[in-house]
């Protein structure tokens, strides 16, 4: 019985394209643009990268091969790689409580029934929108020792420093310039505090918790995602500071990193070893992938450790 | 907020942050240089008319090309691009010059002049090179390092060409060539140098009980010529002061030279002998003559550099050494201030020497640059005619338009226009006492190393021996990393 139904059956070719495969292509061909540029513009450079880093490499001449001496050099001798490891550990240290406080009370005040709400929230966005050299220079004139900021200080009888022309004061001037962008950690902490649920705060309310408690009790719990997000790319960008140190350090100096190497941050020095006169891209190599190996482990360093102080409601 | 959310959102952020860069890198550009005037960013031909009519008449009538002071190649032509970074209204209108006229000699050419910023022309070329494609066919490089570049095949050599045109050299200043060639082969033809002065103000000279007409001659005397030139207000602030060997256009790297201080010492560089030692105490000096503080707060009054609310012309410093280039600035703002005392006189400025310590002598750094074609650039043939033009001929409007010196001996000694001021002949013999940059192959970034000891020294009060044995010990260990590597 099985036979016969068998040899009536019309054979069924499999078609070459199944729908299946179909579907996939489909879907790889949309993704194609991404993964080209992964590949061709991401994976494949930083592979040839981590190679150079291990070469003599002036892109001029093929990369010759030296082993582990560019490492070596900078783990032993090169006092540059440690005053500019220094100057970006400062800058992050300093920044990133500063980008996390301020980013929190802004995003506090917007969240209050206010009107005129959005006028505020776009006012303290717009920072972010204007990037790029432009604004840099206008720091530059606000911090310069006869600026705008100075004036302001010498009304309430307080000598301003001379900023970025003072090794001791440009660091801090550079923090409080980056502090204008806190538009992206505020709205992402903006965001986080529309969605902690309102009776939360009532049944807090009739346990009798005041503001204050309620704050750190429910609020700081319930966006503790968003602070993890916002620490962790502010650390990150931290790390990566480089047009306005370099723009301004070449507006106020000479050369980048000025005054004294206080401006030097590890991209900055990178920079100036990649595009030398005779172009060090074997070197810049070395300490791009020591900076990143910096950034992984200071990464996962954060997500450890949040597992204690980071609260998910799933 | 979800677990998953977190991790969604960080690599939104990564890519946005990826995004960023690039468009960090982009707008980075105008930073090095200040953007052309709008004015000056017109195309050569469409300016070159006007600028010509107004040329003065010693110009003469448009040469043929039969009539210039090189062998011509006439079969050259073609278009060819030109790169340099000369951007500010005057010096883009001089260089637009150097090519109307260059237009004139050689219709079959046609130059595409394009600007690139300062801090970026070398690394575009650099990245074109390598490339293979995109390069200029005439660069301006910075001389001092064109044997970086020449070791390293970005330029081109130009012996065969040079020789053929029977171009052997000996119409420049010795140091000029000797910059432009490795083992006697030339990388470029050298364009423009320059050379340091004393400048004085005679008005404040003669408020002070100086004698106008005598400048100092050594660092002693400028020390006490500034004793007499000094004024603190009665809040103790400077109103102004005689002199800071730092401030001016000479880096301490030339003071020492003033002091007998060589880098070169058997063959490597040296950044900390005693005579070294004893430059940057005497800066120190200075430092503590005025109070850094104070003298920063002063520093920061001073107007734009090369206008009438400069330093020098707003009379708050009364000497001052810097590039004879300034000239142009004093006679184009008319530089003459009325002394306070009576009678009331104009008395002017004046230019003299260096001044040296005891046991040195005049030194300046002569800067500049070279025209030079970059490895795999498209036209050499016509590339090299105008490198010709420009340098042999080029120069003279050049040197008029911007008072810099031009690399011919002849040129600047003889041009009837550039010697009528009288200022110009002590420019030229001012040339005896110029002397090239200091270059090391290993490490043609050296002087970075140097600058941190002076700023060490300066700013976080460093000992100044121990500050240069610091900065010995950073060069050292460079030089042989590259030996080495």
């Amino acid at each position: 019985m099985q036979q016969a139904l068998d040899s009536q059956r019309v054979p069924y070719k499999k078609p070459f394209i199944t729908p299946w495969v179909k579907e996939a292509l489909t879907g790889y061909a949309f993704a194609l643009p991404w993964i080209i540029g992964f590949f061709g513009f991401t994976l494949i450079p930083m592979l040839f990268s981590l190679y150079a880093s291990f070469t003599d490499y002036d892109i001029i001449n093929p990369p010759r091969w030296i082993g582990l001496k560019n490492y070596a050099y900078i783990f032993m001798q090169d006092e540059r790689f440690q005053t500019s490891l220094y100057n970006t550990l400062y800058y992050v240290a300093l920044k990133t409580p500063l980008v996390i406080v301020l980013s929190v009370l802004l995003a506090l005040l917007l969240n209050m029934d206010l009107p005129g709400q959005q006028y505020f929230r776009l006012i303290f966005y717009l920072p972010t929108v204007i990037t790029g050299v432009a604004a840099i220079f206008l720091w530059v004139w606000v911090l310069s020792p006869t600026g705008l900021l100075n004036r302001a200080l010498a009304v309430v009888g307080i000598p301003g420093p001379n900023w970025f022309y003072d090794p001791a004061w440009a660091k801090p001037g550079l923090i409080v310039m980056s502090l204008w962008y806190l538009g992206a950690p505020m709205l992402v902490v903006l965001a986080a505090l529309k969605g902690v649920p309102r009776e939360l705060y009532e049944a807090a309310q009739i346990d009798g918790a005041n503001t204050w408690y309620q704050f750190w009790q429910v609020t700081v719990p319930m966006i503790s995602p968003a602070l993890l997000f916002v620490t962790i790319t502010s650390v990150i960008s931290g790390f990566q500071v480089f047009s306005t140190a370099y723009v301004v350090s070449q507006t106020a100096g000479t050369t980048a990193g000025d005054p004294a190497q206080s401006l030097l941050f590890y991209e900055v020095y990178l920079y100036t070893r990649a595009f030398a006169a005779v172009p060090e891209m074997g070197f810049a190599s070395a300490l791009a992938w020591i900076l990143f190996a910096i950034i992984m482990v200071i990464t996962g360093l954060q997500l450890w450790l949040s597992k204690r102080w980071v609260y998910y409601d799933n | 907020m979800q677990r998953r959310n977190v991790f969604s959102l960080l690599w939104m952020t990564v890519l946005v942050l990826a995004i960023s860069a690039c468009a960090a890198l982009e707008t980075r550009t105008p930073s090095a240089a200040p953007p052309a005037a709008p004015g000056a960013a017109g195309t050569p031909g469409a300016s070159s008319g006007p600028q010509l009519a107004a040329q003065p008449a010693g110009a003469g009538a448009p040469s043929t090309a039969a009539s210039l002071p090189y062998r011509v190649n006439a079969n050259a032509q073609g278009e060819i691009t030109f790169w340099h970074f000369w951007g500010s209204a005057l010096r883009r209108n001089a260089i637009q010059r150097v090519i109307a006229g260059f237009q004139q000699s050689y219709p079959n050419i046609k130059v595409k002049e394009t600007f690139v910023p300062f801090g970026d022309i070398w690394t575009r070329n650099t990245a074109a090179v390598t490339a293979g494609s995109g390069m200029p066919d005439v660069i301006v490089e910075d001389r001092p390092q064109l044997r970086a570049r020449a070791a390293n095949k970005i330029a081109t050599n130009l012996g065969d060409l040079a020789r053929r045109d029977s171009i052997d050299g000996s119409a420049f200043w010795p140091f000029t060539w000797q910059e432009s060639t490795v083992d006697g082969q030339p990388y470029g033809l050298p364009y423009e140098t320059d050379i340091r002065v004393l400048y004085w103000n005679k008005a404040a000279f003669m408020d002070a009980g100086l004698d106008p007409e005598k400048p100092p001659r050594t660092w002693d005397e400028l020390w006490s010529y500034a004793d007499k030139l000094d004024i603190k207000g009665s809040d103790g602030r400077l109103q102004r002061i005689g002199f800071h060997p730092l401030v001016g256009g000479m880096g301490a790297d030339i003071w020492a030279w003033t002091n007998n201080a060589e880098f070169t010492n058997n063959g490597t560089l040296t950044v900390n002998t005693p005579a070294h030692v004893e430059t940057l105490e005497w800066i120190r000096q200075w430092d503590e003559r005025y109070g850094k503080q104070n003298l920063d707060a002063f520093i920061a009054t001073f107007g734009p550099q090369n206008s009438p609310q400069d330093r020098f012309m707003s009379g708050k410093i009364a000497m001052l050494v810097d590039i004879g280039g300034y000239t142009s600035f004093l006679n184009t703002f008319n530089f003459n201030p009325e002394t306070t005392k009576e009678p009331k006189q104009r008395l002017g400025w004046g230019m003299a020497p260096v001044p040296a310590s005891s046991t040195g002598r005049p030194v300046s750094l002569s800067g500049g640059f070279a025209l030079a074609i970059p490895r795999g650039a498209k036209n050499v043939d016509a590339a090299w005619e105008f490198i010709k033009y420009a340098t042999f001929v080029g120069q003279q409007s050049w040197a008029r338009d911007t008072y810099s010196m031009p690399t011919v001996e002849k040129l600047a000694k003889e041009d009837p226009i550039l010697n009528v001021d009288p200022r110009w002949q002590i420019l030229v013999k001012a040339m005896e006492y110029g002397r090239p940059a200091e270059f090391n192959l290993y490490y043609p970034a050296w002087g970075s190393e140097y600058n941190k000891a002076v700023d060490d020294m300066r700013i976080r009060g460093s000992n100044p021996k121990a500050a240069l044995d610091e900065a010995q010990k950073r060069i050292d260990a460079e030089i042989a990393r590259k030996k080495g590597s």
